[in-house]
């Protein structure tokens, strides 16, 4: 057996040693600097020990980080619903797509605090406002990558295809569609991500819901403690929204070998 | 349709414009040919004399620029969807959808034509086993050698059960074993499906070997020259091959070829 082989055919642990020492050094650390710093000169609330971000923790709210994971959820089906049916509609038209592409590349350069004072000046009702923030953000994302993906689908394969006359919609379940499904995986792994942040900072305005109204109320309170514990929930959550997704896409991408 | 169309092929002209330089390239030129049905033939040419521009025509994903192809009285590209399910191809590489298992690839024709689930796994089944990949209907194509991979295309061909079959180079790519082989079981298989059979390639003893008739197509695609292999004894393939390599050679007909 050649050594990567060998290297190939170990199992992989869900946390590498490098993570767990990093981890360790870097909560060591911390703890390290907690105690120290009275006598640094900074403030005991700027750096808490992890017993007292421990206790921050056990009093998160279930409820708000359910609301902000139902908003991403729902956001992110919205932006790939419509991402994927666009980008299908700029495929069989091209002049659709040159009309609109331009567009889209300005809305994925505006800023999401420009989205976010936009939501704000324009609508009255929160959820919607976070709604359509995500979706600003997220949608151009997925139609992008579904568009690229489309015109990328082999020549040699679309001529197969049509060699066998299919209708238009048989073209598309069974060529297009599957074709493109690796390349939507990562535009979901790269929205989920996105997602997290956007929806933390639009939850900052005007909610009184959700992991970033809580954190806001933390920054009010100055409690680093409580932002610690929130921003610990949120990255938890990213993690397992992405190895939620990883495990689909190894069930639905298994033909990959 | 009861059988196979007779072929026509009338001044067939296709002429491309480069993107570039704005100039025009004659493909095409102004070929005549008749293909009778259940006719075995292979058209041999140099590499870019228009086999493919001529295979990508008769499967009607491209237009003539003048002339005309009829499959009986219909046109491949005018008359598209009247083909579907009579018309199977075969080419150079497999062209399976990676995402599929074998036994879902030889029954993608199937489904393009609305049969019954059942009728389309007992069709692929059939097929697939009878071409030797029984033990493999649900590995999917990364997982099959080259030479499966193209047994599972021939499968996905005849699993239509079509009228007329094409093959674009569908062999060459192969090992010299393999190729003979799969070139032999494409054959007996399009005789016994009484199927007409054009098989485009570059390789004169595959030509020879397959084809009822060969045809030896000039630069740019117009017929040098037609020829019956059954005229030619076995003893003189020699002769024929460097007949034929002749008039590839000086893209005119070889006087030998009569």
């Amino acid at each position: 057996m050649l050594p990567e082989e060998h290297h190939a055919s170990l199992p992989v642990p869900i946390f590498p040693r490098q993570t767990l020492v990093s981890l360790l050094v870097f909560a060591a650390g911390w703890e390290a600097l907690a105690h120290l710093a009275p006598l640094l000169g900074i403030p005991p609330f700027a750096v808490p020990g992890f017993i007292t971000i421990a206790k921050r923790l056990v009093a998160v709210t279930p409820f708000d980080v359910i609301v902000t994971l139902a908003r991403v959820v729902g956001a992110l089906i919205v932006s790939f619903v419509l991402g994927v049916l666009l980008a299908i509609a700029m495929y069989r038209s091209d002049a659709l797509e040159q009309y609109l592409r331009p567009m889209i590349r300005i809305l994925m350069a505006v800023p999401v605090v420009s989205w976010i004072l936009f939501a704000v000046l324009w609508f009255p009702g929160v959820e919607f406002r976070i709604g359509f923030v995500l979706v600003a953000v997220c949608g151009p994302v997925f139609l992008i990558d579904a568009l690229d993906a489309m015109r990328g689908v082999p020549r040699e394969l679309r001529q197969m295809m049509r060699s066998f006359r299919p209708t238009p919609r048989q073209f598309f379940l069974k060529l297009m569609l599957p074709a493109i499904v690796p390349s939507l995986f990562t535009s979901w792994k790269v929205n989920i991500s996105l997602a997290i942040r956007v929806v933390t900072i639009a939850e900052l305005v005007g909610a009184v819901t959700g992991i970033g109204h809580q954190l806001s109320v933390a920054q009010e309170l100055f409690s680093v403690a409580d932002v610690f514990a929130w921003t610990m929930v949120l990255v938890v959550l990213l993690f397992l929204l992405e190895a939620l997704v990883a495990r689909v896409e190894s069930r639905m991408l298994r033909w990959r070998g | 349709m009861s059988g196979p169309p007779p072929i026509a092929v009338r001044g067939l002209r296709k002429v491309f414009r480069q993107a570039n330089s704005g100039q025009s390239v004659i493909a095409i030129d102004r070929l005549d040919l008749t293909i009778a049905p259940r006719e075995v033939v292979s058209i041999v040419g140099q590499t870019g004399c228009g086999k493919s521009t001529f295979f990508d025509i008769m499967i009607g994903l491209d237009a003539p620029t003048e002339g005309s192809i009829r499959f009986g009285d219909k046109s491949p590209y005018a008359d598209f969807d009247h083909f579907r399910g009579r018309i199977a191809t075969v080419f150079q590489q497999d062209r399976l959808l990676p995402w599929r298992s074998a036994l879902d690839n030889a029954k993608l024709p199937l489904e393009l034509i609305g049969l019954p689930d059942a009728e389309q796994h007992e069709r692929a089944l059939a097929w697939l086993r009878r071409l030797g990949l029984g033990q493999f209907t649900s590995a999917f194509p990364h997982e099959l050698s080259g030479g499966m991979r193209q047994r599972v295309a021939i499968a996905r061909a005849f699993a239509m059960e079509p009228d007329i079959l094409l093959a674009d180079e569908a062999f060459g790519h192969l090992d010299e074993v393999t190729a003979v082989e799969l070139r032999d079981t494409f054959l007996k298989l399009a005789r016994e499906r009484g199927s007409t059979a054009v098989l485009i390639t570059h390789q004169l003893e595959e030509a020879i070997a397959v084809g009822d008739r060969v045809i030896v197509f000039g630069k740019p695609a117009r017929v040098l020259a037609d020829i019956r292999v059954a005229q030619w004894p076995a003893a003189q393939h020699g002769i024929l091959r460097e007949a034929i390599q002749a008039t590839l050679q000086s893209n005119r007909p070889d006087p030998r070829l009569g």
